[in-house]
This record gives structure tokens, C-alpha cells and sequence, in this order.
């Protein structure tokens, strides 16, 4: 994971992230694991808790998953545009309703924000305290929240007429304009990964690799 | 041809009608304006003549609309979009929200209708160069000012290449270029066939633009002739419409004992 974040000049952002991601977990599974676990070989005593050899590798090697599976999707956020994804599945026989609504939740967000802020502006020019202490920051975000939420409303009623307009409700496939650059190289990676999770697969069926104790 | 027989239409939740038997048949190739005040019924009319009144939005309807002698009541959206598209007064509302670029957004609609790659290029292409919008193309859809948001979706309407085509207020943010261009591009549409129907605010657009126009107060037809006849009708003012400067200038140097004939030979000329 880690050789391919640095070809992707992703490496930094990918360790930030996975420690982020990870951190809330890894704490709780540390003290739970670390002097809950029975064992054998006690390593030292806190109160009535004692911190056992066992615990502590069984911890290290749930930490290890948990990082390598908060890597694999902080590689696929840092790497993946949302919107290329989520068109490259539609090609691959996603519904375009589904597609759209997808697209659509992903773009709406910054739209919202801008038109938060926008509001705010006005309402500030109008008087409104939306600065200051958290009280003030409660007080005015009321005004804010009910011309934000109606005004999305009815956007999202004209839009969805303005998209009707453009036959997106005609049913059937439809050919896309994109194609996303799809390299030797990445259908290579792409074969070694699916071979590398069936022989993960079959290595666990028949327990070629060790299980956690 | 579209046609209007007998039309009367009420919102969903509302006990009074909005329109009141309206009857309008828009020709092939034919421009008609569509004037009146403020909550005359305008966009209202609009909604209907695209069949998405009652279609999409719910309400009642008396009277009938057909699409080129086919009842639009009972197709689906889909298929209207086929025969008749409407642009919205707000442009941010006609955008669709998931195109990365302006190609992408006006290619989007002959996209959704099923139609070969190359087809939905050709189509997009030819709708950037009537509005002659190229330096656009690879702009974010989000990032355009109200003015070039009103051209791409009206480019995102010509891509569709419809039957017909309903414009409410098209050129509400446009500058005077921005509002010449798609005055031409308008123009230049209904050579190829289609018919417009245009509500508008700038009776100047209209007035060099349309063949016809209808006023409406009410949820009524009150005028509904050609184009320099209603725009001279004393009756315009009553409701609150301005008419466009050649007839005003007419007016007043009639008002003067003038000839008004003068003002129409001089744009001639300047249009020659």
C-alpha cells in the first residue's frame, strides 16, 4: 500500500490519514485487549488489570489490519476522483438514477456550503451576529439554517424538472462521453490484486496462514 | 406544431385556477413572445406548453395540449423531452449538477436521450458554436457567472435539438451582447423548423425576434397579435408592460405630429 502511495505522491496525506482513522479505534482495542486478554507472561499490573505479552500482540496484530484496511481506503479517497469513479461504475452497469443520486450528494455538499455562506453574508448585512461567542454562533444559526434548507428544496424541485427536461428519465443505457485512461500497467495491477485476494482466500480456507490466537 | 385548446390550469393545493382558456397554436419555424406582469401567469403557461404542467409537477388541466398533433397527456417525460424541452428563468437550477465541464453539461441531454457518442458530440458542438461558447468548454459548470450559466443551459436545450422550445425569461441575467447572441441563435433555430415560445421581460429582444406576441394578465389572454400591432396597443402599458423603443419612439413622434414611418425606415436601414 505504502510503495504504491509514494508513486502516487500520496504518501504523507495516506500515513495522516490512516493514523486519524485509526487512532479512535487503536485506543480502545489497545486497553481492551492489552489488559483484558488472558495470558500468561504478565508484563506489569495497573490496579486490578494486569498487562499480559499476549494481549499486547494480540493488539498489534489488530492494529496492523486496522491500519492496513484504513490505508486501503485512504489510498482509494487520495487517489480516486469521486465523480470518475462513480461514472466508471455506471459504464460497468450502474443504474444512472443510482449514478446520479451518487454524483449529485457529492457535488451538493460544496453548492450548500456556498449557499450557506452567501446567506450568512446577507443576513449579517442585515444585522445578524453570526461571529463571536458560541452562544452568538447558536443564536444566529437559525436565521441561517431555515433559507438554506427551503432554498436547496426548491432548487432540488426545479432541478430534478430541468433534468426531466433533458430525458434523464429515459430508461435504457445511455453512452457515456467519458472513458477513464485505463493503462496496461493498471489492468496488470489490477489481475495481480484479484489473484493476490484469491490466494488470500484460499490460504484462510485452507489455513495456510496463521489465525489470530 | 404545439397547440394549447382550451387550456385552464390549477396548482396542486391551490382551489383557484392560475390559467384560463388558453388557446395558442405554435407553428413550425414560428417565434412567439409571451409578455405580461408579474405573477400574470407566465411561467405558468411556460410549464404547461412543455407538458411538465401537469406531468411532473401535479395539478389539474382542462383542455388539451398536443405536440405535432399528438396529445401530450399521458407521455412520458421522457418522450416529452423529445418533442418539447424549457429553459428555466434561473440558470443555476437548470444546470445539472454532476458535469465536471460545460462540454459535459450541455452534452448531457442528447447523452440521457440514447444517442451515439458521435451523434451527442456533433450535437454539443454544434450548440457551443451558436452561442459561441468554445472558450468555455473546459470551465466547472459551478464556477460560471449568472450571465454564461443562462447560455449553457440554453445550450443545453438547443444541444437536445427539440421540436419545440420554451424559453421563460432566457436572457434575465444576459448582458445586451449576451442577450443579441441569443436573440441570433434564437433566430437562427427557428430557420431550421423550430417553433418558440419566449416569456420575456425585454421587449426590445422581442420586438426584433417574434412574429407574434401574446400578453397575459391573469391568468388571460388579453393581446394576442403580430408583433408591432400589440407592441403599438395602448392597452400594453395598462399592464404594466413596457414596449420596446422603436414603438415608444413611434408614439411620441406621432404624439408630435410626425411621421412614425421615419423611426421604422431608419431600422431598416440599420438593420440592412
Amino acid at each position: 500500500m505504502l510503495p504504491a502511495a509514494v508513486i502516487a505522491g500520496v504518501a504523507g496525506r495516506l500515513v495522516r490519514i490512516s493514523a486519524l482513522l485509526t487512532l479512535p479505534i487503536a485506543i480502545s482495542v489497545i486497553l481492551v485487549s492489552v489488559f483484558t486478554r488472558a495470558g500468561t507472561h504478565v508484563l506489569f499490573t495497573i490496579g486490578p488489570f494486569d498487562a499480559t505479552t499476549e494481549g499486547v500482540d494480540f493488539a498489534g496484530q489488530t492494529l496492523v489490519r486496522l491500519f492496513a484496511i484504513s490505508t486501503s481506503i485512504g489510498l482509494f479517497g487520495l487517489t480516486t476522483e469521486p465523480r470518475s469513479f462513480v461514472l466508471d461504475l455506471e459504464r460497468r452497469g450502474l443504474s444512472p438514477r443510482f449514478a446520479f443520486v451518487a454524483l449529485a450528494t457529492l457535488e451538493a455538499v460544496p453548492a450548500m456550503v456556498e449557499r450557506a455562506n452567501i446567506i450568512a453574508s446577507a443576513q449579517r448585512a442585515r444585522g445578524l451576529d453570526t461571529e463571536g461567542s458560541v452562544r452568538a454562533r447558536l443564536r444566529g444559526l437559525l436565521p441561517l439554517a431555515g433559507p438554506v434548507v427551503l432554498s436547496s428544496l426548491t432548487e432540488v424541485e426545479e432541478r430534478s424538472l430541468a433534468l426531466e427536461v433533458r430525458a434523464f428519465g429515459k430508461p435504457g443505457r445511455r453512452e457515456l462521453l467519458w472513458r477513464m485512461p485505463d493503462s496496461t500497467a493498471q489492468l496488470a495491477v489490477r489481475a495481480i490484486l484479484v489473484l493476490a485476494l484469491i490466494a488470500a482466500i484460499g490460504g484462510r480456507i485452507t489455513n495456510t496462514f496463521p489465525r489470530l490466537p | 406544431m404545439l397547440q394549447l385548446s382550451g387550456v385552464s390550469y390549477r396548482y396542486a393545493g391551490y382551489s383557484n385556477e392560475v390559467l384560463h382558456d388558453i388557446d395558442l397554436r405554435l407553428d413550425d419555424g414560428e417565434i412567439i413572445g409571451l409578455v405580461g406582469p408579474n405573477e400574470a401567469g407566465k411561467s405558468t403557461l411556460c410549464l404547461v406548453a412543455s407538458g411538465l404542467a401537469p406531468a411532473s409537477i401535479g395539478g389539474s388541466l382542462r383542455g388539451s395540449l398536443t405536440l405535432d398533433g399528438v396529445p401530450a397527456a399521458g407521455l412520458a417525460t421522457h418522450k416529452l423531452a423529445e418533442r418539447v424541452v424549457i429553459g428555466f428563468q434561473n440558470p443555476n437550477t437548470q444546470r445539472s449538477g454532476i458535469a465536471a465541464t460545460v462540454f459535459e453539461e450541455i452534452a448531457l441531454g442528447p447523452m440521457n436521450l440514447g444517442l451515439p457518442v458521435a451523434e451527442t458530440v456533433e450535437r454539443t458542438r454544434a450548440a457551443i458554436a451558436r452561442l459561441r461558447l468554445d472558450d468555455l468548454i473546459r470551465r466547472d459548470p459551478q464556477r460560471l457567472s449568472g450571465g454564461q450559466a443562462q447560455l449553457v443551459g440554453i445550450a443545453s436545450l438547443l444541444a437536445m435539438q427539440p421540436r419545440h422550445v420554451i424559453l421563460d425569461e432566457p436572457t434575465a441575467q444576459l448582458d445586451p451582447a449576451g442577450t443579441r447572441l441569443v436573440g441570433e441563435a434564437l433566430r437562427a433555430l427557428a430557420t431550421t423548423g423550430t417553433s418558440l415560445l419566449i416569456a420575456e421581460h425585454k421587449t426590445d429582444l422581442l420586438d426584433g425576434l417574434c412574429s407574434r406576441i401574446i400578453a397575459i394578465d391573469g391568468g388571460r389572454i388579453i393581446l394576442d397579435g403580430p408583433t408591432a400591432t400589440v407592441f403599438d396597443d395602448p392597452r400594453l402599458a395598462a399592464l404594466g408592460v413596457e414596449p420596446p423603443a422603436r414603438a415608444r419612439l413611434v408614439r411620441a413622434l406621432g404624439n408630435r405630429g410626425l411621421e412614425g414611418s421615419i423611426v421604422e425606415d431608419a431600422i431598416a436601414g440599420a438593420a440592412s
